[in-house]
């Protein structure tokens, strides 16, 4: 009975969508959905951080994963949330806010039904992305947001701000 | 006539010896074994007095009085506490749902039987 | 035995039995609600039966196992092995018991004791951290809690209607303590037009007791709808202990009709003279005794400091949000009240940050060591002196401040100090000297930390710099500006590494570590005369005074000590101004308008306000669009994503749960001038 909970908890991801993209990250990393709520812009920060919001007294800082995608803007309608995500910054597990259009569904995806990357043409760095599933005839890329901040990643960022 | 007092506790001994003081004393006694059996007896019977312990299965001393005390006939009848506790709150709570007296046990049955008596003048 | 106590043997044997039946299935089902309320009422049976029937010993000994168990069915208490197999000793015990004779039994007694002691320290466990509040020193002190109460208590006429008998309740007050009771007969009418279901009699009653008022109305719960009732708390002491008084009370009061408070205040207020006149000597005693035992300082656990000042910042925001809500709502019966709580608040928190505040003194031994072994390494001969180690840093900053001090002071004994023989070649004393010295300015600490070496040679920096292609070769710098470049990551200037500055460990290091704890880190130095390193600290890190300002519906909060002056200026005169300089005051004021620095969109006002604030020795001013007021700010961090980014030291939560960015004016202007 609990076996089968991890079995499934393992190969379940929680899907959702940026523009036209669907994209899924592990349910593991997934620790709270939250309405779309005002979010604290902070100056002189860099275009993917959005701002910070008040998280049950903490300070929680709001990612667009889209700037990484170079996806264009979209606007904030009712269905956009923000998932909190637990992602590896350095050697350190911080939680951190990250916008959607909407939040759709957990799949349950079998190992051998995820395709590596490459194989389907993917045209978004692919560093980023593990794998592609195909669900209701709609491809959803698998993300590893461990990668997105890693030190590697980051510092090359804050450079990048330096250099302005 | 002999007055009517309905008798409440779980434990037999405590209900035979004040059974035993109260017919002594000249008073009709009904016995019950916890609340859901006594409020059984609120069926429109004349009950003078209802003495009941606190803690009992199924339902306890003061879940019995607010029962009774929804019964029309039986809003005003003097109710007494007869128990080991003597915690405040609990008092409290008696007293909200409708107790008149706090009788600690053990009693000395002549006590008993005078704070019987008073009430039921 | 008569026929009730055989009955209750025969019931409480049932009972013993269905106790270990539900005792067998808990030890299984250690949770289950409904067998644990069965096993306390078992005990109550047990108690209540053992009571009545005369068998005493079951009543004792079930009567603190009714306690525990209590206690485990409101959840205060868990069920342990520990406590479920003392339960089952209990009631193998318990069957002896009902035999009444029993405890003449030498062995029976014996674990009748031993099983008593056990069921005490399970009490005691549990109630261990309420004994641990202490009543008042000065009656412990004496040994007696006992105070002395003066009750009225006039019952209605009616009050046996319902079958009180006001006897009752006299007799169980007395029963508290000592007691000195006047019936007050006055009411009584001739006997002729007596009612005797009437009650006519009131009674006034002195009574000394260990009891609370509390408790003494407890006595009066069923009666107090039909009755007066007053409580007066005469003396803090036994006022019914020696006989003069108790003579004195009777002699005064008792051909009353009434006893008139006023008067007997005053009565027991001339009593309490006379009594502590006696006890002058007795009392100098006391103190004497308890002055050896006063103790200045106390150990705590850091862990409860870290917890009072998270309690403390959770009030302060609190706090805020109250004193919004008051403004808002403008309810001004709340005003006086809300402004005295936030003075509270102030000092409270004032308070527990010193507590938080520990000397640096606690990290020099440290230093005296290392300096005394690098010089016996490096054969150089060092004096190490240190002046206002009794300054005081919350302990979070001196942890954090004891690996950049290190290095520093490696940094000096390895290339600062130079060897004995050269600094007399120089003409120098043959012993260095190494100097830290710290003290406050404003809201900041100081720790400076010089040395008389050679100091840094500016010419090998700035060759070092061409060479990693931070400057270019024909770079125009100022001196500070090359000394600066140390604190460019991975810049080392040691040309010789050796493992105390090992390499990549330079001053970039430490400047980040100071970063790290909001100070800043400044470097001077001198050909032949030494270098001095300044660090500034705030003086602690969770909490500041803070101006809270507006700019487009995104508040932020400016450090009040670096608040100068506000000013409200027309937009107008900032669009007009030459070289980003504004006349106030008949003094030029470089400002920057943060609106447009910060690149926020939307419309300027008409009326804009300018913070003056303090930077390095001038004013520069911030416009913002609206200047809310002063603010308490419990500083929160910005996450691992903001790292980098210095110009807002961090964020805090306003009343309405909306957050405002502290900004770091400092940083914000240093940055905004280099800039431009």
């Amino acid at each position: 009975m609990i076996d089968e909970e991890i079995v499934q908890s393992l190969n379940s991801y929680l899907s959702f969508q940026l523009g036209d993209e669907f994209f899924a990250v592990h349910v593991s990393k997934v620790l709270n959905i939250l309405e779309l709520i005002p979010i604290t812009k902070v100056p002189k920060s860099h275009d993917s951080i959005v701002g910070v919001i008040n998280l049950r007294g903490s300070v929680l800082a709001v990612v667009d994963i889209r700037v990484k995608f170079k996806l264009a803007h979209s606007e904030y309608t009712k269905d956009t949330c923000i998932l909190v995500l637990q992602v590896l910054i350095g050697d350190e597990y911080v939680d951190v806010g990250a916008i959607v259009d909407s939040v759709h569904s957990v799949l349950e995806v079998d190992e051998n039904q995820i395709l590596p990357p490459l194989s389907v043409g993917v045209k978004y760095k692919s560093e980023f992305i593990t794998g592609i599933v195909k669900n209701n005839e709609r491809f959803v890329m698998i993300l590893d947001i461990d990668k997105f901040y890693n030190l590697e990643n980051f510092t090359s960022q804050v450079e990048e701000i330096a250099a302005d | 006539m002999a007055k009517t007092v309905l008798i409440v506790d779980d434990s037999e001994s405590i209900r035979e010896v004040v059974s035993f003081t109260l017919e002594n004393a000249g008073y009709n006694v009904i016995v019950a074994i916890d609340g859901q059996d006594a409020i059984k007896h609120f069926d429109g019977k004349i009950i003078d007095l209802l003495l009941t312990d606190l803690h009992m299965p199924n339902m306890n001393g003061i879940e019995l009085i607010r029962e009774v005390r929804k019964i029309e006939a039986y809003t005003r009848i003097p109710i007494l506490f007869l128990t080991t506790e003597s915690q405040r709150d609990k008092k409290m709570e008696a007293k909200d749902a409708g107790a008149t007296g706090w009788i600690i046990k053990p009693f000395i049955p002549a006590k008993l039987l005078d704070a019987i008596v008073k009430v039921m003048r | 035995m008569d026929n009730f106590q055989k009955k209750f043997v025969e019931e409480a044997t049932d009972l013993i039995n269905n106790l270990e039946e539900a005792l067998l299935t808990l030890e299984k089902k250690p949770g289950d609600k409904d067998l644990i309320a069965a096993v306390f009422r078992i005990m109550h049976s047990l108690k209540g039966g053992g009571g009545m029937f005369g068998f005493d010993a079951i009543s004792n000994f079930t009567h603190n196992l009714e306690t525990i168990y209590d206690e485990v069915r409101n959840d205060r208490l868990k069920i342990t092995e520990d406590l479920l197999s003392i339960t089952f000793s209990a009631v193998d015990h318990l069957r002896n018991l009902l035999n009444p004779e029993a405890l003449n039994d030498k062995i029976i007694k014996k674990n009748h004791d031993t099983l008593l002691a056990k069921v005490a320290q399970v009490l005691k466990r549990m109630s261990n951290p309420e004994s641990k509040i202490q009543q008042d020193s000065s009656d412990n002190l004496v040994g007696s809690n006992e105070k002395t109460y003066f009750l009225q208590f006039t019952p209605n006429e009616s009050i046996m209607d319902n079958g009180t008998n006001p006897l009752f309740l006299i007799e169980e007050l007395c029963g508290f303590g000592t007691s000195l009771i006047f019936p007050r007969l006055h009411k009584v009418p001739l006997i002729s037009k007596l009612d005797t279901n009437k009650c006519y009699t009131s009674w006034e009653i002195f009574l000394a007791t260990e009891k609370s008022a509390g408790q003494l109305k407890e006595v009066f719960i069923f009666v107090e709808d039909d009755s007066q009732l007053e409580i007066i708390k005469l003396a803090d002491f036994n006022l019914l202990t020696d006989k003069d008084t108790i003579e004195e009370i009777e002699k005064q009061f008792e051909s009353k009709d009434n006893i008139d408070i006023n008067e007997l205040n005053e009565f027991v207020n001339e009593l309490d003279i006379k009594r502590k006149n006696l006890k002058v000597t007795v009392k100098e005693k006391l103190n004497s005794f308890t002055k050896e035992n006063i103790i200045s300082s106390i150990r705590v656990d850091s862990d409860k400091i870290d917890q009072l000042m998270n309690l403390v910042s959770e009030l302060v925001t609190t706090q805020a949000s109250l004193s919004l809500y008051v403004e808002e709502k403008q309810v001004y019966e709340l005003n006086q009240l809300s402004e005295n709580i936030e003075n509270i608040t102030r000092q409270l928190r004032d308070t527990a940050f010193s507590i938080s505040l520990i000397p640096i003194e606690t990290m020099l031994t440290r230093f005296h060591r290392l300096i005394r072994d690098l010089s016996v390494e490096f054969n150089k001969n060092i004096e190490f002196i240190t002046e206002g180690a009794e300054t005081e840093l919350d302990k979070t900053l001196v942890q954090g401040l004891t690996d950049p001090l290190m290095h520093i002071i490696r940094n000096s004994v390895d290339h600062g100090i130079e060897p004995e023989k050269e600094r007399i070649e120089k003409g120098k004393t043959p012993q260095g000297m190494i100097y830290l010295k710290a003290y406050y300015s404003g809201a900041h600490v100081v720790i400076k930390i010089q040395d008389d070496g050679k100091g840094i040679d500016l010419d090998v920096v700035k060759k070092k710099a061409i060479e990693k292609n931070y400057i270019t070769a024909d770079a125009q710098l100022t001196d500070k500006e090359i000394l600066d470049l140390i604190f460019i990551p991975g810049f080392s200037t040691a040309e010789n590494i050796t493992d105390v500055s090992g390499r990549g460990v330079g001053m970039d290091v430490v400047k980040k570590k100071i970063d790290e704890i909001r100070g800043t880190v400044d470097l001077e130095s001198k050909r032949n005369i030494g270098t001095t390193i300044t660090i500034k600290l705030p003086l602690t890190l969770s909490i500041i005074d803070g101006l809270l300002v507006e700019i487009n519906d995104t508040k932020y909060v400016m450090p009040l000590n670096l608040v100068d002056k506000i000013y409200a200026v027309q937009h107008e005169k900032f669009v007009k101004a030459y070289n980003n300089l504004v006349i106030i005051d008949g003094e030029q004021i470089p400002f920057y308008n943060l609106r447009n620095e910060f690149s926020v969109v939307g419309q300027p006002l008409e009326m804009e306000q300018l913070v003056t604030v303090k930077y390095e020795d001038k004013r520069v001013g911030l416009v913002v669009d609206n200047v809310i007021g002063e603010y308490q700010a419990v500083l929160k961090p910005l996450g691992k994503l903001y790292i980098n980014h210095d110009i807002i030291s961090g964020a805090t939560i306003l009343g309405d749960g909306t957050i405002a960015l502290v900004l770091d004016t400092n940083k914000i202007i240093h940055e905004f001038s280099f800039k431009n």
